[in-house]
């Protein structure tokens, strides 16, 4: 039994289990931020005028071109996980460093957002801008839109880290087979990330906003 | 390449549509937006039907305990009548620090 | 001879350095990492509870003031819950026994396994250093606002360290299933797998799908407590029970972490000490995925008293009685298992049938808590107390002494002094009663829970309780010099000691690194004793002729 696929029988046991194994950890990360949700579902309910408050002053400009930027971003990699299937070395390389790119500018943007937030007091505490009965709601929404937002972004910060590593090892692994599992993988986290963000761009920028 | 060209194509479109939607003030219409970019990903960036059987009964599994979470979890909230949740009923008492005290 | 050939080639002696253990990836000796780690906690857990007890013989208090008291009970809960309780057995005996039984070189990932004790370990020093350096008094919850807004203690480093813990079981857990799934031996169906398999099955799912929401909780809670914004904060009409909600949601089916390995464990045991089939197999092995399952869907019954609405309140209660079910059909079918069984009453039998009796006490005592009515009473009194120390260590510390003693002579090659073994098992059962039977009368009568002081007329009960502390800390004291001795002194194991049937016994004792010289193939159910003694005499046969 050759040591390096230990302890598989063979290469493609040991594949199918990678995949596997990250597709539960994808569901492991779907209850993470599912705790999250279940915090929209009951104060967007249950404090649904504070709570639109608060929609309505996130930046719904900087939000939609960051969803285009992001979904662009997973489409790209898809690129180079398709390119690794083929053996194109060159081509894992380009998309990879594309799609880590526009990783980059979704998170350029988003600290951009970020920074105006801060400027217009919108940060919950002792200085938060929106005033009114309904302030309790909207500081509990932006406790969500700071929360959600940061977790979201960390996941984006570690996805660039891997895609950065799968360019790396693709440049110094020539002459050998090209592995495609962990392009594979980290093409699963990449677009895992892109559905998280599916799904908090219309909770933090569009439903109650009219 | 042609795959993920139209999957782009496909989500621009239903990005769109979400957004005038929500212009347009249909909440379950930006919902059902987002339900379907989300399969245009799952399937088409993803590639679950392509993927081990295993992986796809990992990711139902997943959304499965999440509806338990959500249904189960709002319940109390939704079907609560002594008192609202966040009910004025608290407001800070005097003693409460203000401050977290930072010379521990 | 041919015992030091083995013992060259064993898991235990073939590289010896501090080195190649501290970057190991083989299961078996990251679970002797894990085993020395939880040994340190529960060490350190049980000194807190030795404290606890000490101060209770008096109703004044007799040693700590009452804040020392808070925060020593919420030491003792969260190393014991969280450092001790959820990894114990999956951690130890399962990272030993989930390749072996299923025939396989290693787990499906290695490495990971490695990363998730490193894990562990970060997230006990980091505990540890929040408990040393003042320690917190909310409890092994973390209840908010008590956790935000109010606590002078260390919040952090201890909510930091819980959060890598849950790391270290999600790793853990994804390992199992993902081992469970793929590296089955040939001809190991999943009918044929051992009980012990289809319980860590059922916790690993438990361990990847509620310990994020831990996560997500803990992440919301220190958020609140650092830059104290609003997120459970009542004043901004935020919802503490929320907080409780998302807690429970992991922390109930936690309850079943701590549970159901154990099960497994009594599984293999009783089955093995009886010579006989497990009764009703299929039972048995699917009780374990409904018990984790329906574990999930009855969190509400911590909080019916929180002020949660009725309408949840009553969802809950009925799905509470539904948990029952399951737990119920496992006691029956080991004593359907036992009954006309050849027992022999070894140690590990003896922990075993102490789990059966203690669980089921403590099960039954879970029906008063999860009515309505009867819950209103009890509720924050000692009767909780007692419930769940009759499960988490009546059941699971059973279990997982149950277990060492019996996977001992496989995991390090050497016997532990019988005579002893079963002297612990039953100062065990002894002093465990003795602790904690009192607590229920002392529930029911209306003591109420985490007071450092307490009206005089409960002191007789207090002093019985504090005085079987004392044994149960002899029936754990003891076990551990016994065990220290006989890896040095203890006679050798032969290869299958107690004529057991799983493939962990076809192996050596202690087993080669790569586990298996030859791959095994399996051609029998699990607990087929016909076909072993069929083999063994078959083998008898065969030696004149060699």
């Amino acid at each position: 039994m050759p040591d390096h696929i230990t302890p598989y029988d063979t290469a493609l046991h040991r594949d199918e289990s990678a995949v596997s194994g990250m597709w539960l950890f994808l569901a492991s990360e779907i209850l993470l931020f599912g705790g999250l949700f279940l915090i929209v579902l009951v104060y967007s309910h249950t404090h649904a005028a504070g709570w639109n408050a608060g929609v309505r002053h996130t930046s719904l400009m900087i939000g939609s071109i960051n969803t285009v930027v992001l979904l662009s971003s997973s489409a790209v990699f898809t690129l180079a996980v398709e390119a690794a299937r083929t053996g194109d070395r060159r081509r894992i390389i380009h998309a990879g460093l594309g799609a880590a790119g526009l990783g980059m500018v979704f998170l350029m943007l988003k600290s951009w957002e970020w920074h105006l937030e801060f400027e217009e007091h919108l940060f919950p505490g002792t200085n938060f801008s929106i005033s009114g009965p309904n302030d309790g709601g909207a500081q509990l929404f932006y406790s969500f839109y700071f929360i959600s937002t940061a977790l979201h972004g960390l996941h984006m910060l570690v996805g660039i880290g891997l895609i950065l590593w799968i360019c790396d090892r693709t440049r110094r692994q020539t002459g050998r087979e090209i592995s495609t599992i962990p392009v594979d993988i980290v093409g699963l986290y990449w677009s895992f990330v892109d559905l998280v963000w599916i799904v908090l761009f219309p909770v933090l920028y569009l439903i109650g906003r009219n | 390449m042609v795959r993920v060209l139209y999957c782009w194509i496909l989500l621009m479109m239903l990005l769109a549509g979400e957004l005038t939607m929500a212009r347009l003030g249909f909440g379950s219409a930006v919902c059902a937006c987002a339900v379907l970019m989300g399969l245009v990903i799952i399937f088409g960036f993803m590639r679950i039907a392509q993927a081990p059987p295993l992986a796809a009964i990992f990711a139902l599994g997943g959304l499965f305990w999440l509806v338990i979470l959500l249904s189960l979890g709002s319940l109390d909230s939704f079907t609560r009548t002594n008192f609202a949740v966040g009910s004025a009923m608290s407001s800070r008492p005097d003693h409460a620090p203000a401050l977290p005290d930072e010379s521990r | 001879m041919a015992l030091t050939a083995d013992r060259e080639r064993s898991y235990l002696w073939q590289d010896g350095t501090v080195r190649s253990w501290l970057l190991t990836t083989d299961h078996k000796r990251i679970a002797l990492l894990y085993m020395a780690s939880i040994t340190v906690f529960f060490i350190l857990g049980g000194i807190g509870a030795a404290l606890i007890r000490m101060q209770l013989v008096m109703p004044t208090g007799a040693i700590l003031s009452d804040e020392t008291y808070g925060r020593m009970f919420t030491m003792h809960g969260i190393v014991m819950v969280w450092l001790f309780l959820v990894p114990s057995i999956p951690v130890t005996l399962g990272n030993f026994l989930v390749p072996l039984m299923l025939g396989a070189r290693d787990l499906a990932f290695p490495r990971l396994n490695l990363i998730s004790w490193y894990l562990f370990v970060m997230a006990g020093l980091l505990v540890v250093y929040g408990l040393f350096r003042g320690g917190l008094e909310t409890g092994w919850t973390f209840y908010t606002p008590l956790s935000t807004d109010y606590t002078q203690g260390r919040v952090l480093p201890v909510v930091a360290g819980v959060f890598l813990s849950g790391f270290s079981s999600i790793a853990t857990g994804l390992n199992f299933i993902i081992s469970i799934h793929q590296l089955r031996a040939s001809g190991m169906t999943w009918y044929r797998l051992p009980l012990m398999l289809w319980a860590l099955y059922a916790t690993s799912v438990i361990f990847v799908l509620a310990t994020p929401v831990l996560s997500i909780t803990l992440v919301l809670l220190a958020f609140e407590h650092f830059f104290r914004v609003g997120v459970f904060d009542p004043t901004l009409g935020g919802d503490p029970l929320l907080f409780q909600h998302l807690f429970w949601f992991y922390s109930h089916p936690a309850v079943y972490i701590m549970i159901l390995p154990g099960m497994g464990v009594v599984s293999e045991v009783v089955s093995t000490f009886c010579h006989k089939q497990v009764f009703g197999y299929r039972f048995v092995a699917w009780s374990s995925i409904s018990i984790a399952a329906i574990g999930f869907l009855v969190w509400g019954h911590h909080m019916f008293v929180a002020g949660t609405s009725l309408y949840a309140a009553v969802v809950f209660s009925m799905l509470s009685f539904l948990v029952s079910v399951p737990s119920a059909i496992k006691v029956f079918n080991w004593l359907g298992t036992m009954h006309g069984g050849a027992i022999r009453l070894d140690a590990p039998m003896l922990y075993a049938m102490g789990f059966i009796g203690l669980f089921t006490v403590g099960g039954l005592t879970g029906l008063f808590l999860a009515s309505l009515a009867s819950d209103v009473h009890l509720t924050q009194t000692y009767f909780v107390v007692a419930h769940f120390h009759y499960i988490m260590v009546g059941g699971m510390v059973s279990a997982y002494f149950a277990g060492l003693h019996y996977w001992w002579p496989k995991i390090t090659g050497r016997m532990y002094p019988e005579m002893w073994g079963r002297t612990a098992a039953a100062l065990l059962f002894f002093g465990f009663n003795l602790t904690f039977f009192p607590q229920f009368l002392l529930g029911y009568e209306g003591m109420p829970r985490r007071y450092a002081t307490y009206p005089a007329q409960f002191q007789v009960l207090n002093v019985l309780s504090s005085a079987g502390a004392s044994i149960l800390a002899l029936a754990y004291i003891l076990p551990l010099i016994y065990f220290a001795w006989s890896l040095l002194r203890g006679a050798r194991a032969t290869d299958n000691p107690w004529q057991a049937t799983g493939l962990e016994w076809r192996t050596s004792s202690p087993p080669p690194t790569e586990n298996f010289v030859h791959p095994p193939v399996v051609t029998h159910d699990a607990y087929d004793y016909a076909a072993l003694d069929q083999a063994n005499i078959a083998a008898r046969q065969e030696v004149p002729h060699a």
